[in-house]
């Protein structure tokens, strides 16, 4: 009778357990646009001496990233609208890219909440410096799998 | 030569069977139980955003087997930093329970074993509030109402006894395993009426039952009595007992 109550009293902790801790958010909730610089001609990776990249959204630009010496580099889209116009600095020269995706809406996690996936629908850039900018992927998510190949 | 060994094998069991079932029967009433969960009530004076109503009847088949039927109504909303959300269904599960207490211990009364039951689940969910920022901004958007079904497969073992006469109490854990939300693979519930968490393809929990049981039918149940050694010096042959079974005529009450 004893070990019964005891029983009851851990299945009863075990039920109430739950309703007393707060979980925390420990998963990736920002879609990235992964893009990857390559040499023009070639294809081999081509690291940038400079990097800069600004998004023109409403009255002020977003800076979105700055970075020296890299390879390979991830810029978010605007969640709240399905065009989103980057320009790209590349070693100090710019170019500007307009990008027109859809969105719609995924769960991560209870923890987490909700967050916005995309799909690219049309690319478009100048030519400065850059070669070609070729969609690989097209769907945005946290997966980090890699979306644009930038020649230049 | 060896269909004669064959015909003395099966005399041997039809014998040994004989001599069982006139020796050692234990007579096993069979119930029908109906009851609700406890723990749905407890669960919603500690956490409001929760109502969870569950019911669930069964009826002994044998001395071993149940088949348990169920059903609950769940409701559930949360108000976090980033999103608003509420689910509320009504679920259905039908399995069976195996008991593995021997039928002279449990005498009717008793249960120590595991179920396995399938669900379906009939809900809504909708998001009034969604929100979602990062350098550009924040992006705002809602989820309205749409009606889903979904289904899972339950584990639920368990214990029961008697409190008294005709009432019976017993908790189950459950670990569920979640075969289809019904909404595709992004718009999975916060939380899954009847099963938990859905955006996780396995729940875990418990639940405490109460219920009322009433016994329908008798049956006798031969069980397996414990070897004896030959007490002939030189021959250590046994011939343990190997048959168990049901008398086929149960009486009623």
């Amino acid at each position: 009778m004893k070990s019964g109550f005891r029983i009851t009293v851990l299945v009863l902790l075990t039920l109430l357990s739950p309703a007393c801790s707060e979980q925390a958010c420990y998963d990736d909730t920002d879609p990235l646009v992964n893009v990857i610089l390559l040499e023009s001609g070639t294809g081999a990776a081509k690291e940038s001496d400079s990097l800069k990249i600004t998004g023109l959204s409403g009255a002020s630009p977003v800076e979105l990233v700055t970075a020296k010496a890299v390879t390979k580099f991830s810029v978010p889209l605007n969640p709240a609208a399905e065009t989103a116009e980057i320009v790209i600095q590349l070693n100090g020269i710019a170019d500007t890219a307009t990008i027109t995706y859809t969105n719609f809406i995924h769960l991560v996690s209870p923890e987490c909440g909700y967050t916005i996936y995309s799909v690219i629908q049309g690319l478009n850039t100048t030519h400065n410096i850059i070669d070609s900018l070729i969609i690989e992927n097209k769907n945005i998510t946290v997966d980090g799998e890699r979306n644009m190949r930038l020649f230049y | 030569m060896a269909k004669g060994i064959c015909v003395f094998s099966i005399s041997l069991l039809l014998f040994t069977g004989i001599r069982a079932a006139a020796q050692d029967t234990v007579t096993v009433p069979l119930n029908f139980r109906a009851g609700f969960d406890i723990a749905g009530p407890v669960l919603q004076a500690l956490d409001r955003d929760l109502v969870s109503y569950g019911a669930v009847a069964a009826i002994d088949l044998n001395e071993n087997f149940a088949a348990v039927g169920g059903i609950r109504y769940s409701s559930f909303s949360a108000s976090e930093y980033s999103y608003d959300f509420r689910s509320r269904g009504l679920t259905f599960v039908v399995g069976a329970d195996k008991n593995f207490i021997k039928p002279k211990m449990m005498a009717g009364k008793h249960y120590a074993g595991i179920g396995l039951r399938y669900g379906l689940t009939f809900y809504g969910q909708e998001a009034p509030r969604l929100e979602y920022t990062n350098p550009w901004g924040t992006g705002a958007s809602s989820m309205p109402l749409s009606r889903h079904a979904g289904h899972f497969l339950e584990l639920t073992p368990g214990v029961r006894t008697e409190l008294f006469p005709g009432v019976t109490i017993g908790w189950n854990l459950y670990l569920r395993l979640l075969l289809g939300a019904g909404t595709g693979d992004h718009l999975k519930p916060v939380y899954l009426p009847g099963f938990g968490d859905g955006s996780s393809g396995v729940a875990t929990g418990a639940a405490y039952y109460v219920s009322i049981s009433i016994p329908y039918k008798k049956i006798r149940v031969f069980i397996k009595p414990k070897p004896v050694p030959d007490e002939q010096e030189g021959d250590d042959v046994t011939i343990p007992v190997t048959n168990t079974g049901r008398s086929g005529t149960g009486s009623r009450l």
